[in-house]
């Protein structure tokens, strides 16, 4: 790959937001906040690759939703979501079914988030567009407080 | 003294950086605008408007109250053209000029009277927005921004799709970084400190000067054994860090009647006042011979230093360019 954009401006995977939900009474999965690393918002469908790695294991696509705007798109989803718009200021919640949720304390959670810049061109390319990098990895961790 | 009307403002770019990482919010920036004595704003669509691609009726009201309380009002909107939203196939010139729709009827919304959007949106959907752009009483403008220069093969058709239409609300909003007449130094030494070679890089640096193409140039370096490093900087004066001894001055005169708004860019105000790559100087006494009215956005594009922030910097911008217009009317 060539010239790739890197413009982190504030935390990417948001610190303090690691949590289990609930469905029905269980816990049903967890949940935790994502920045855009760039300075305008971006419209999902230029999000070229999604990935969410926990604890060194992949996450199946099928267990993860992307929820902004109050609305929960499925990874396959993303690509043909021309008309919803992630905006810069506001955090995306990952939220990846697991039944029992996650145990108490630290995981680390690596995001692969790479979108094409609709606006720039790649030189010289009339459809080919410059990527920018909005992956992150850290450790976050999980205060439970429902037992 | 010449008859030009040179107003001064400043666009929510430049303060990205406090922006996004929750330390400033628009009113911090229209309150520092005020302070500096201007009266001129511009926005960035996608990134300031919480409801992008559209505009409540309650943010209009506050742009509004900021006209009133503080006196800075909209001078234009900056927009996007996202031509590549879909992974399969570019926006047609249908959807792109939608998109251009929306963006006049914001920027009517907001009382604001230009709109710049970017070059891909080609010069056969401006002439079909020019009846739209009438309409809503906004000028609608596409920016003038490295590698490009005023007079371009792109901005030449631009320029001819004008003059065709006869429309007096198509025009260009000419971003300064493409009248760069030297590279940062700042930028230069950071190289050096980080490995490449001197020689290499000045070798690159008088290839740039000397106009020598692209090509050619590559294959200097590479006869030269440029590292990977040495060579991505001499791309990037190829591309969006370019420079050139003799700034396209000429070109600049010629668009001057369809430029209602400019973007003054700068990456980095020296000791000495002066811009590090840009010669501010000689880009205001051109506008001042040509008697621009308008406005000159400061756009700060450069690396907030720790300890301090954009509005620094922006600070010393407005000062530069208040130095020179002083100096001009004297």
């Amino acid at each position: 790959m060539g010239f790739v954009m890197r413009v982190k401006l504030t935390e990417t995977l948001r610190d303090g937001t690691l949590k289990n939900y609930f469905e029905n009474g269980k816990k049903a999965g967890y949940q935790f906040d994502v920045r855009l690393a760039y300075y305008r918002g971006h419209y999902l469908s230029v999000i070229d690759e999604f990935a969410v790695e926990v604890d060194h294991e992949k996450v199946e696509d099928m267990d993860i939703r992307f929820c902004v705007n109050g609305k929960e798109f499925m990874p396959c989803e993303l690509k043909e979501a021309y008309y919803e718009f992630w905006n810069i200021k506001k955090p995306a919640t990952i939220k990846i079914r697991k039944e029992g949720g996650l145990t108490a304390g630290e995981h680390n959670v690596k995001l692969t988030l790479m979108i094409r810049n609709p606006y720039l061109p790649q030189p010289g390319a009339e459809d080919k567009y410059t990527p920018v990098d909005s992956c992150d990895e850290k450790v976050l961790v999980l205060q439970d407080t429902i037992a | 003294m010449n008859m030009s009307n040179i107003k001064l403002g400043v666009t929510t770019h430049s303060y990205v950086a406090e922006w996004v990482d929750d330390k400033a919010t628009l009113e911090d920036m229209v309150r520092h605008i005020a302070d500096l004595g201007c009266d001129g704003m511009e926005i960035v669509a996608t990134s300031m408007f919480p409801e992008y691609p559209y505009v409540s009726d309650a943010y209009a009201g506050e742009i509004r109250r900021y006209a009133k309380d503080y006196g800075v009002k909209l001078v234009a909107v900056s927009g996007n053209m996202d031509r590549g939203k879909r992974y399969d196939r570019n926006l047609t010139e249908d959807e792109m000029l939608s998109i251009v729709i929306r963006d006049l009827q914001n920027a009517n919304k907001l009382e604001c009277p230009v709109l710049k959007s970017q070059f891909l949106i080609s010069p056969r959907v401006m002439q079909r927005a020019a009846k739209y752009a009438e309409y809503y009483g906004v000028k609608l403008t596409i920016e003038i921004h490295n590698p490009e220069t005023p007079t371009s093969k792109i901005m030449t058709d631009y320029y001819n799709a004008f003059e065709e239409t006869g429309s007096s609300y198509l025009g260009f909003v000419p971003d300064f970084g493409m009248f760069a007449d030297r590279p940062n130094k700042a930028d230069m030494d950071r190289a050096i400190e980080g490995g490449a070679n001197r020689d290499i890089v000045e070798t690159a640096i008088q290839l740039r000067y000397d106009g020598v193409s692209r090509e050619e140039g590559r294959k200097i370096l590479a006869e030269k054994n440029a590292a990977p490093m040495e060579m991505n900087l001499f791309e990037s004066m190829y591309g969006f860090m370019q420079f050139s001894k003799n700034p396209d001055f000429d070109g600049l005169r010629k668009i001057m009647k369809y430029s209602p708004h400019m973007h003054g860019k700068f990456i980095d105000i020296l000791d000495d006042g002066t811009e590090a790559t840009i010669p501010y100087d000689k880009i205001l006494k051109v506008l001042d011979e040509e008697n621009y009215d308008g406005y000159i956005v400061s756009e700060f594009e450069g690396q907030v230093k720790p300890g301090r922030s954009s509005f620094d910097y922006v600070r010393k911008h407005i000062a530069l360019e208040r130095k020179i217009l002083e100096e001009l009317n004297r």
